[in-house]
């Protein structure tokens, strides 16, 4: 679904990410793991073209999307919900997943799918009228998934869901990303917390100092004490 | 009594006015940073489009108001186009600097095209036909201001808050970023901005020429200035706040043509500026403004 | 250890700062002073004529750097201070005799005081400094464009003080009488001291950390800079430099009235100041070279002028239509202007380290 090919970023004169290659297949979900500062925020930007690929292609569903505006990537099927969550504060819950669904013309969709995900997510019903800003950490979370779904993407990317939450919250947003899955989804999911992220799954990526350091599949990653003590650090156990 | 509620509904009609090019200012400023100083010159454009037509014999008045609406409207969205979309990404200096410039070019394309001194525009004089209420006498100039300009702060509440495109430019206000990523072109957001910003000028440079009956290829540099002034009263980038600095600088030059001796009375934009300067002292943030915090998007 | 010593070294790097402050400085009024001499010696009357109101808005231009270069707050206040330096040197040097027809009815006993030449001068620029420091008190509490509309609200009301305080200024007549004792070794001489100034300013202290306080206001403020009582001095010798370049205006013209003091004198030097690069004392002189030049073409285009046997129409308000030209085209383009924030010097450094490594 989506190939990454030998993709290079750069910031003026510095380089944030060197010759990186990856894929998503459709119905996979595939995690990009790394420290702070290895480009994994910079990846996602260049896929969904906030940032110019500097060198290689990317590549959506057999076409190359270099040269499309981020517009036109969202319009495609790919979308992203940014790192930091950047929940819309002064527009209600309702508003912000009106807003998500900008770009779909099928109203009676929209309004499904609403429903659907406000039952997934009920703390969101409960909050439809409050401002985006009056939300706790975990709920703005939540309500950047799903109005990043309510788009009705193919593949969706998610930069650090686990961010600044609690233990249980990060469960919790982690089960449902993983059942998003049988919703038809693919999903990339940058995360710097590999032992949650490695748990649901199919594949893995290590990013460090912009080169890619591993590649191959989560259970190789979870099973190998040395891979992850080499790539993850001291951290986990 | 008499004389106060003529005074109350002049305070009212000429703040309207204010508070049009206001917010017209506040709309393109707050999605887009921009501080728009050629916003005085869309009533230069409304105003000579006037002029021309009636030079060409279209002088009827429900022909003049749609044209004139939509060439300012046009002008609007067409000078985001050329001039400010090169500087859409720079600081806000520079596309201050950069508004700064198609002012000047503007004003003497007015001139060079047409004069450089005033040219007279009865065409919407009708507008200042006086009708008795009662005793009191008003004009329905300022009936129509208030009321239009009511109407039109309603409407652009409803579409703010009603569709899409709205919601998209009250967020962008916020994170122009994150609504790209919801899909929603930038481009179209800022358009409408501009569009929307035109549209209000184009009602405003109606009732200014009505209330003037004259044009000149100048006559957008002041009440541009006290349009500013009132989106600083008010808290730069706030719409509600454009309306109220509006209100206020209106009621305030009201209060001043009648308190002020007549041979002060030249002195009255000097003395309005004087006083905003006062409350600004208190309020450096103006009055429905927040105090900025750090990583605030700021002018 | 020895105390003495890191102040010491610290004194010693102050002193080699300013000392490249001062060879820099010097370089660019060598240029700025040379263009003049050549026109001296071999221009004609008429080209002096330009070349002294050259000066003098390069004078104006570097009073607005001071403030807008240093502080990134666009300006528009400046022609008024000017017109403030060059009524107020009036006022004080006009003879009485003339001043009695003039503004019979001066205020503050002001119609019986006449100053000497100096006197005069330097009690006008004083009390234009005054009021820049009081009109600056409001100014520095405000930031961004707030402060841009409240430097347009400041013209706004000088220009109306001029107008209709008649007893003072004499309204929209013209004031004259004033004794003309600048010519152009005068105007060479203020410009090269402000050029001077300009760029002491630039690189000291407060210069350095207005300029890095710029960017962001919040973020210097949090780190304990004080940055309204910079800008406030900024703007207070910024303002002080337009007095003086309305003084030299006054003594050189013998005659001032407000209309030079306005929007259009604010717009033409902005765009000197823009298109030279506005982070620059040495863009200023650049700027102004070239508008003056460009505006003295534009001026024979304005009046019809024959050319190839045609006679073109009048085109009067082209001058000022290609000054809006050139803020948009250097906005969109460059807009760090032609120099980009170098100084002459560092240019000529820069060449001069590359010829040797190249020799
Ligand atoms: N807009 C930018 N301009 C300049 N450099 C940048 C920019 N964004 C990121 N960088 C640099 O690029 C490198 C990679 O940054 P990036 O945000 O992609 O890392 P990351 O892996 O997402 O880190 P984190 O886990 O902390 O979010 C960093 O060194 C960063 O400083
Ligand atoms: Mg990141």
């Amino acid at each position: 679904m989506l190939e990454v090919d030998n993709v290079s970023v750069n910031y003026g004169a510095v380089r944030a990410v060197h010759s990186v290659s990856l894929s998503v297949d459709e119905g996979e979900i595939v995690t990009l793991l790394g420290p702070n500062g290895a480009g994994k925020t910079s990846m996602l930007s260049a896929i969904i073209g906030l940032v110019p690929v500097a060198e290689g292609t990317v590549t959506f569903e057999g076409q190359n999307i270099n040269r499309l505006d981020t517009e036109s990537r969202v319009a495609r099927g790919i979308t992203v919900t940014p790192e930091g969550r950047h929940v819309f504060a002064n527009l209600t819950v309702e508003e912000n997943l009106i807003l998500g669904a900008a770009i779909r013309r099928d109203a009676d969709g929209v309004a499904r799918d609403l429903e659907t995900y406000l039952d997934m997510f009920p703390i969101l019903r409960e909050r439809f009228k409050q401002s985006g800003g009056s939300l706790s950490g975990g709920e703005q979370q939540m309500l950047a998934v799903v109005r990043a779904l309510m788009s009705g993407p193919k593949l969706l990317m998610l930069d650090e869901p686990s961010l600044g939450l609690a233990p249980q919250i990060v469960d919790q947003i982690f089960k449902l990303i993983s059942g998003l899955r049988d919703h038809g989804l693919t999903l990339l999911v940058v995360e710097q917390n590999a032992q949650e992220a490695l748990k649901f799954a199919d594949r893995a990526y290590i990013l460090s100092s912009g080169n890619l350091e591993f590649a191959g599949t989560a259970e190789e990653l979870r099973t190998s004490a040395d891979l992850m003590k080499a790539y993850i650090g001291e951290g986990v156990s | 009594m008499q004389y106060v509620a003529e005074q109350a509904l002049n305070a009212l009609s000429i703040g309207a006015e204010y508070s049009l090019l206001a917010l017209g200012l506040a709309i393109v400023f707050s999605v887009m940073g921009l501080v728009n100083f050629a916003h005085g010159e869309f009533l230069g454009v409304g105003g000579y489009i006037m002029y021309a037509m009636a030079l060409f014999g279209a002088g009827d008045i429900w022909m003049i108001l749609p044209v004139c609406l939509l060439t300012v409207v046009i002008t609007a969205v067409l000078l985001e186009r050329v001039a400010f979309r090169p500087v859409r990404r720079a600081p806000a200096t520079t596309g201050l600097l950069t508004a700064f410039g198609v002012a000047i070019i503007l004003q003497n394309v007015f001139l060079m095209g047409v004069s450089p001194r005033p040219k007279a525009v009865p065409a919407v004089a009708v507008l200042n036909t006086t009708v008795d209420i009662g005793s009191f006498t008003f004009t329905i100039l300022q009936f129509l201001e208030a009321g239009v300009t009511a109407i039109a702060i309603v409407l652009l509440v409803v579409f703010m808050r009603r569709t899409k495109l709205g919601l998209a430019m009250r967020a962008a206000a916020h994170d122009f970023t994150t609504v790209r990523l919801m899909g929603v072109r930038a481009n179209r957001v800022i358009a409408t901005a501009f569009a929307i910003s035109g549209f209000l000028a184009g009602l405003a440079a109606i009732f200014f020429i009505a209330r003037r009956g004259a044009i000149d290829p100048f006559m957008g540099l002041l009440p541009v200035l006290k349009a500013f002034v009132a989106c600083v009263l008010g808290g730069f980038g706030s719409l509600p706040g454009a309306v109220v600095g509006g209100l206020v600088l209106g009621i305030l030059e009201v209060v001043l043509i009648i308190l002020l001796p007549d041979f002060l009375a030249g002195l009255r934009d000097a003395a309005v500026f004087f006083i905003i300067g006062a409350i600004l002292v208190g309020r450096p943030q103006g009055i429905l403004g927040k105090k900025a915090e750090l990583g605030d998007k700021t002018a | 250890m020895d105390s003495g010593r890191p102040r010491r070294r610290l004194w010693h790097v102050e002193g080699a700062r300013t000392l490249r402050s001062v060879r820099g400085a010097t370089i660019i009024a060598a240029f700025a002073v040379g263009i003049g001499l050549l026109i001296m010696l071999f221009g004609e009357p008429y080209q002096v004529r330009l070349a002294v109101a050259a000066y003098i808005n390069l004078i104006l231009v570097l009073g607005l750097q001071i403030f807008m270069g240093n502080a990134n707050v666009a300006n528009l206040a400046h022609p008024g201070f000017m017109g403030l330096g060059a009524y107020l040197t009036s006022i004080f040097a006009v003879p009485l005799v003339i001043k009695k027809t003039l503004i019979p009815n001066a205020p503050f006993g002001l119609g019986e005081v006449q100053l000497g030449v100096v006197s005069s001068f330097v009690a006008a620029v004083s009390i234009t400094g005054i009021i820049a420091a009081l009109t600056g008190l409001v100014l520095v509490r405000l930031s961004g464009i707030a402060a841009t509309i409240l430097t347009l609200a400041i013209l706004v009301i000088i220009h109306g003080v001029f107008v209709h305080w008649v007893d003072l200024f004499r309204g929209t007549q013209a004031f004259y009488g004033i004794p003309k004792v600048a010519g152009i070794e005068t105007m060479m001489i203020a410009t090269a001291l402000v050029i001077l100034v300009a760029r002491l300013f630039k690189d000291s202290r407060i210069g350095v950390q207005l300029r890095a306080s710029a960017t962001n206001m919040l973020a210097a403020e949090a780190m304990g800079v004080n940055i309204r009582a910079l800008r406030l001095i900024a703007w207070v010798l910024g303002g002080v430099v337009c007095g003086i370049a309305g003084a030299l205006y006054a003594y050189y013209l013998g005659t001032v009235n407000a209309r030079a003091f306005y929007f259009h004198a604010a717009f033409l030097t902005l765009a000197m100041h823009i298109l030279g690069g506005m982070r620059s004392v040495t863009g200023a002189v650049v700027g102004v070279a070239l508008i003056s030049v460009a505006m003295e073409l534009i001026r024979h285009l304005e009046s019809g002028p024959v050319i190839l046997g045609a006679q073109l129409p009048d085109l009067f308000g082209l001058g000022s239509l290609m000054l809006g030209v050139i803020i948009v085209l250097v906005m969109c383009l460059r807009s760090d202007g032609l120099m980009g924030g170098l100084e002459l010097d560092e240019v000529l450094d820069r060449h001069w380290k590359r010829w040797r490594r190249g020799g």
